[in-house]
């Protein structure tokens, strides 16, 4: 069965871009779903139950922590795995989201759709 | 036989000789009392220079009115015959009588002179102060208690100083009847000269005091004086207000060392300075909520003897919670920036990841979407780009305009249908409303205006909602009109509240506003909007919304390249007004 992938961002290329390069790379593994603030992501990812969820840690309404202590406070999210995509200039929130159970992170800007995908595989593994 | 009137004559010469020698003599005599007279003069004269001399060597600057009495005291010997000179200070406490005897008069001599001088000093004062606690110093001959001469000359004079009574010296002699007016003269002239040297000098000082009070006084910075013990000999109001010292007088070191425990050994650094003879500098003590940058030196004299010792220390506090914060700003733009532009670059990059994977090259309409998302992610980038060199052209000052005669209306409708489409996809109603008397051409630079409208639209495009409403007005405003009257007078919807500028006292101005149904902006933001690093430093923006916010900051310098003025009314859940005057 496909694995399901939530994307969270407010970057709308961006998510185009992990979208459509998940569902290549992935040949057909992966199910992309997608959202474009935090409260909407969360109502997505209620409905849906992700394996897996891509998080932008600059959001509007509700950022990408506020997002995550909701989503650890719920019984259905508390063992999700979490990517949290961040810009090299924010890595300074990456221990908030450690202490918050996230399995790894990517930097937007510096990181190749392959060292994702790859990132992503392991995850999912 | 001599006639008789030879004889007459012989007499009669006689007689002129007689009374031309008388005369000769008698005048000799008056010369040369004259001349003793005015050597006795001469040497008074040669006495006052000398002992003013004296006076002025022995005790340089000082103030000290006792170390000049004693100066006086122990000279007067070279000019007058005494059995005792004497004087009395009156000190906050005490009185100072010193008596310095020539011969040797009896205890009881000494008791004399002191209750005289201690009469005339009450006297003088108009207060007793015969109950006040005496300090006695008698040098010079030995007292004999088998003598019994009592005072038989004496004068008294008293001593000024700043128009203030401090002292009296006296002579006394045991012979009677001694002292002329002319030295009592001389004698008063001499103190009298040396009251005023010292007063003179003591308004000097006061004034310099006054002056160096009053700068440190002043000073924006914290000042704290101390001794080379450490004592705080003077603190200025802005040192008090660093450690939030609000009783009156002044604080202790110690007040000091421990409002700054655990942030900076106030007491060592003190000692270092003031030991080592070392000027300390130390950069962001952050204390209080504020920064500060910390100077602790120690403190020379740089007159007289004692030039280049140390007297103590100084701790100056300098407040730079101001710059550290603009720093900040600094830095927070920075980020900014550099996250504006990376994520379209990285996105860039990712496009052209994808791109190259032979699925998307064969897929038409896949690499269509992909040129375009290019496209678009370029052009923020080069947006960005753009507004960032307006911005480092309006710094330095550099930015120009190119007025030409425009037709303002088509400009305008120009804009306006340019965000047509966009708005109509937004559900958004899009008016434009032109009033009476704009002018068909109006000189401006037409590229930078169309800038500010382009700005100034999608900004309300963006703030507002479905079913919402933005208003773009072109009308005239007269100098001392309400621009609200102005305004409801061609049907142009204001938000009036928290209004930057009223414009009353704009000269006649050609007004072109934005007017939105948004969700508003809180005064304390609206105050932000027009400045280029407070944009980042808050939440002004919203978290809805994305944009580095500096397109009103560009609005702004270019609206006063053309002379006018830019400004905005809004009240949250109602909208906001954004409007600009153009002055014809």
């Amino acid at each position: 069965m496909a694995k399901k992938i939530l994307i969270i961002d407010d970057d709308k290329i961006f998510v185009k871009i992990l979208r459509d390069g998940l569902m290549a790379g992935g040949g057909g593994k992966y199910e992309v779903i997608t959202a474009f603030d935090g409260e909407e992501g969360f109502v997505t990812a209620a409905n849906e139950r992700p394996d897996l969820i891509m998080l932008d840690m600059m959001m509007p309404k509700v950022t990408g922590i506020e997002f995550l202590k909701k989503l650890r406070s719920v019984e259905w999210g508390k063992d999700t795995p979490v990517i949290i995509e961040t810009q090299l200039s924010d890595l300074g929130k990456m221990s908030e989201g450690v202490e918050l159970g996230v399995t790894g992170y990517i930097i937007k800007s510096d990181y190749s759709l392959d060292t994702i995908l790859k990132q992503v595989e392991d995850v999912l593994k | 036989m001599v006639p008789l009137e030879l004889l007459y004559i012989i007499i009669i010469f006689s007689l002129l000789y007689i009374a031309v020698v008388i005369f000769s003599y008698l005048g000799l005599r008056k010369l040369r009392k004259n001349i003793l007279e005015q050597g006795r003069e001469a040497k008074r004269r040669m006495y006052e220079i000398a002992i003013l001399k004296e006076i002025g060597d022995r005790t340089g600057y000082s103030l000290n009115i006792q170390k000049i009495l004693d100066v006086i005291v122990g000279s007067l010997g070279q000019f007058l015959d005494y059995s005792a000179v004497s004087y009395m200070l009156l000190s906050p406490s005490k009185v100072v009588f010193k008596v310095d005897l020539d011969e040797s008069v009896s205890a009881k001599f000494v008791g004399d002179i002191r209750s005289r001088m201690l009469s005339s000093l009450s006297a003088l004062l108009g207060r007793d102060i015969a109950e006040t606690e005496i300090e006695e110093t008698i040098t010079g001959a030995i007292m004999v208690e088998s003598s019994s001469d009592p005072v038989q000359s004496y004068f008294n004079i008293p001593l000024v100083i700043g128009g203030e009574l401090v002292g009296v010296l006296t002579v006394s002699n045991t012979k009677p009847g001694l002292y002329k007016e002319s030295e009592m003269e001389i004698l008063y002239k001499i103190v009298n000269q040396a009251s005023q040297a010292v007063t003179r000098l003591e308004d000097v000082i006061k004034t310099e005091q006054g002056k160096i009070a009053a700068m440190i006084e002043s000073m924006l910075e914290g000042v704290v004086m101390t001794d080379k013990d450490y004592i705080v000999i003077a603190a200025n109001p802005a040192a008090k207000t660093v450690i939030g010292h609000k009783e009156a007088g002044v604080p202790t070191i110690f007040n000091f060392i421990d409002a700054f425990s655990g942030t900076l050994d106030i007491r060592s650094k003190l000692e270092e300075a003031i030991k080592l003879d070392k000027i300390l500098t130390i950069n962001e003590v952050f204390f209080g909520n504020k920064y500060y940058q910390v100077v602790v030196s120690p403190v020379k004299a740089n007159i007289g003897l004692t030039k280049g010792e140390i007297l103590g220390g100084v701790i100056i506090f300098h407040d730079i919670t101001h710059e550290k914060e603009a720093e900040k700003m600094r830095n927070d733009f920075t980020s900014m920036m550099v996250h504006e532009l990376r994520s379209p670059l990285g996105n860039i990059k990712k496009i052209g990841e994808m791109m190259r994977t032979p699925k998307v090259l064969e897929d038409k309409q896949a690499s269509s979407e992909y040129v375009t998302m290019l496209y678009e992610s370029s052009s923020s980038m080069l947006d960005l780009v753009n507004d960032l060199l307006d911005i480092a052209k309006l710094e330095a000052g550099k930015f120009s305009i190119e007025k030409g005669a425009v037709k303002i209306r088509e400009i305008i409708a120009d804009r306006v249908k340019f965000f047509e489409t966009v708005a109509k996809d937004a559900g958004i109603n899009l008016t434009f409303i032109v009033g009476d008397g704009v002018p068909d051409t109006v000189s401006l630079d037409p590229k930078r205006i169309s800038q500010v409208l382009n700005n100034l639209i999608s900004n309300a495009l963006n703030y507002t909602e479905k079913g919402g409403r933005v208003t773009i007005s072109s009308f005239m405003h007269k100098k001392e009109k309400n621009i609200f009257d102005e305004a409801s007078a061609v049907g142009v919807p204001w938000v009036t509240e928290n209004m930057s500028s009223m414009l009353e006292n704009t000269t006649d101005s050609l007004i072109i506003s934005v007017t939105d149904t948004g969700e508003g902006i809180s005064k304390e933001n609206t105050e932000k909007l027009f400045n280029k690093f407070t944009q980042f430093s808050s939440s002004i923006r919203g978290a809805k919304h994305s944009g580095t916010g500096l397109g009103l900051v560009i609005a702004r310098g270019i609206v006063e390249a053309h002379s006018g003025i830019i400004g905005v009314g809004s009240k949250e859940g109602k909208g906001s007004t954004f409007y600009f005057a153009l002055p014809l």
